[in-house]
């Protein structure tokens, strides 16, 4: 009670420190949220990379995310022969909507909306991510024409698309099967497409592979009569077009391993004959990778809301300082009547740890405020950026007034070790 | 040690330095014996080092050299991180200015010295209104001490001094800064605390607080008189 008596005295000083500490928790708590967010999404992510062995062309940059071609089946389907292989399924993947020049590029959270391929014919099983759970309607199988789709929570809300509806993805038309259940991660902003139906949207947007299909489509009219009659060189030209094979096309694979086999193993296995035909990651190597790239991500963002505290941390030592020196008849008296140094120590230090708790209180309810408004706006395109978690609230308030103990150390250990002859002459 | 003497101070000497060539003597070899239900006065001249005696008897101060007893105890070089404990329990300060916590109530200033005693808070609460009591504000407890007059100021500091039950009570100068109607007021309290059995040692420059007491200390240029 005393505590707050004293804060009292000074209104106007209290109230400037407490914005300066609740600038720097609302910093943190808005920083801490976009930090838990994109961690979730990265920890999705790495579930579902850690569970299987990926396969990409060679010359694929995974830092930078930049695909290298595509990748030759007859490579795909030897990986499959290999000792402790389960299944390797080939898999394509597009940008949702066509790139329109005219229009800026959106900077996004998170995975962009991409199609995915969906093979139910694959014996692959991601040993981390078995089944997708789904909202509403189904996950497209063997049973499922080829038009119809599932689509990923964000994808739904984004698009304002509904299990049936028919709808147009890159010129072509589909019917929504199903809508998966939020996943905070990658399959969020998915449309899932049964493979084949993807290889050829992939032909269609890639001009180099279309102008290879149209050949090969050519090249296919022609009989092996005709063929006959041609010169060496054009018949040369023609076989070559007709070698075109749409089945060949997949930008990436995933590999899955038999029961009870080392993954690590397999990848040794598969890099040993295939290192200069594809790159092979291992699931510990890409669970390495995203833990660095998170770390990174994490000291960044942590790291600028953290200077924002300092900063609130020397507004309360400047606060702190000032009332002791102002109080330091009064210290005399409490001491001259019995106080102990520690007795006044503790007095000041907990009295910075209360106004810095009421700084962290109002900054994160200033934080938390925002983010809501900011997730209610985007939640209408299923695009939340924060994640407000009760536990990282309760972290914040702890932290704050932790801060404050920190700063108010100082100021009350020089409190504690005042002379009371001296405090006493200021009587 | 007799049992019932409560201070016993040989030799006490203190210097202040101040500046590198002007040292100020305040206490030259000062002797004093407290016994156990005094009521003395400590009286001299404006410098003659009643403050800085004071100051080292209640613990607030070290001396230079000499001997100084607390119910038997030599306290002479305590540390001030153990000397508190002394301050709270054995010790009980009145001093000129009042010296109350301008945000606590009467009552809370008086419930605080019982906190830094050790008292339960219960217990604390109960004392402290039973001395609101024996001091006459009973009806004040809840009043900031900007809300009191000084005589009433003074009383609330006497029952803060009492909350421990200390072994002697140091007043400064208690009516310095009253009228001669509180003052006396004051003075009448002190008696009948000591007819209760308190010890009270009192600094002071007004004659008629000195002849109130049984026993007068002089002091002179930092020597007994």
């Amino acid at each position: 009670m005393e505590i707050f008596r004293n804060m009292w005295r000074r209104k106007f000083r209290t109230f400037l420190t407490i914005i300066g500490i609740s600038v720097g928790i609302f910093a943190f708590t808005v920083m801490g949220s976009l930090a838990l967010k994109l961690n979730k999404m990265i920890d999705g992510g790495k579930k579902y990379i850690t569970g299987q062995i990926s396969i990409a062309p060679k010359g694929t940059n995974f830092s930078t995310g930049q695909m290298s071609g595509t990748l030759p089946i007859d490579t795909l389907n030897k990986i499959a022969q290999v000792e402790g292989v389960e299944a390797v399924e080939p898999s394509v993947s597009l940008a949702l909507d066509e790139p329109n020049p005219d229009e800026p590029v959106s900077m996004g959270m998170g995975v962009p909306p991409t199609i995915y391929t969906i093979d139910p014919n694959s014996n692959f099983k991601n040993r981390n991510w078995e089944t997708l759970e789904m909202k509403e309607g189904e996950l497209i199988g063997v049973d499922n024409s080829d038009d119809e789709i599932t689509i990923g929570h964000t994808i739904a809300l984004d698009k304002k698309w509904k299990v049936g509806d028919e709808v147009k993805i890159r010129g072509r038309e589909f019917k929504v099967a199903g809508i998966l259940e939020k996943t905070m991660t990658g399959p969020d902003s998915y449309v899932f497409i049964k493979l084949p139906i993807v290889r050829e949207m992939y032909i269609e947007a890639n001009p180099f592979l279309k102008s290879l299909k149209e050949k090969a489509d050519e090249a296919a009219k022609v009989s092996d009569t005709e063929l006959s009659k041609l010169s060496p060189e054009a018949r040369e030209q023609i076989v070559q077009a007709k070698s075109f094979n749409v089945n060949d096309i997949s930008d990436s694979a995933s590999v899955s391993w038999k029961d009870g086999e080392d993954p690590e193993k397999v990848v040794e296995r598969i890099k040993e004959k295939f290192k200069n035909d594809v790159v092979v990651l291992s699931p510990k190597k890409m669970g390495e990778e995203i833990d660095k790239a998170s770390a990174m991500f994490n000291a960044v963002i942590l790291g600028s809301a953290m200077l924002a505290l300092i900063v609130g941390l020397f507004s309360i030592i400047n606060t702190m300082i000032m009332s002791i020196s102002e109080r330091t008849k009064e210290i005399g008296i409490k001491k001259a009547i019995g106080a102990s140094g520690w007795s006044i120590a503790l007095e000041y230090t907990v009295e910075a740890g209360v106004i810095s708790m009421l700084g962290g209180l109002v900054g994160m309810g200033l934080g938390v405020l925002m983010a809501t408004l900011v997730n209610n706006k985007m939640a209408e395109k299923g695009a939340e950026i924060f994640l407000i978690e009760s536990g990282f609230l309760i972290q914040v308030i702890a932290f704050s007034f932790i801060i404050g103990i920190v700063a108010g150390v100082i100021p009350a250990m020089r409190a504690s070790k005042m002379k009371v002859v001296e405090a006493i002459r200021e009587l | 040690m007799e049992q019932d003497v409560v201070v016993s101070a040989k030799g006490l000497t203190k210097s202040y330095r101040m500046s590198k060539t002007n040292i100020v003597k305040a206490l030259c070899g000062v002797n004093i014996e407290v016994r156990k239900g005094d009521f003395s006065a400590i009286i001299g001249p404006s410098g003659c080092g009643k403050s800085t005696l004071m100051h080292i008897l209640g613990l607030l101060d070290c001396p230079d050299s000499g001997e100084l007893f607390i119910d038997g105890e030599d306290v002479t070089n305590l540390k001030d991180r153990n000397a508190y404990k002394i301050r709270a329990q054995k010790i009980g300060f009145i001093f000129q200015g009042f010296n109350l916590i301008p945000t606590l109530t009467a009552l809370e200033n008086v419930v605080l010295a019982g906190k830094y005693g050790g008292m339960k808070s219960k217990a604390r609460k109960d004392k402290a209104i039973e001395l609101m009591k024996l001091v006459g504000l009973e009806d004040r407890m809840n009043h900031k001490p900007s809300e009191l007059s000084g005589g009433q100021q003074q009383r609330v500091a006497i029952a803060r001094a009492l909350m421990n039950d200390p072994s002697l009570i140091l007043a400064d100068e208690p009516t310095g800064e009253l009228d001669t109607k509180t003052s006396l007021e004051i003075i009448n309290i002190l008696k009948k605390l000591n007819k209760e059995g308190k010890t009270f040692l009192i600094v002071t420059h007004n004659m008629e607080v000195a002849e109130a007491c049984k026993k007068t200390i002089r002091l002179r240029d930092g020597n007994n008189a």
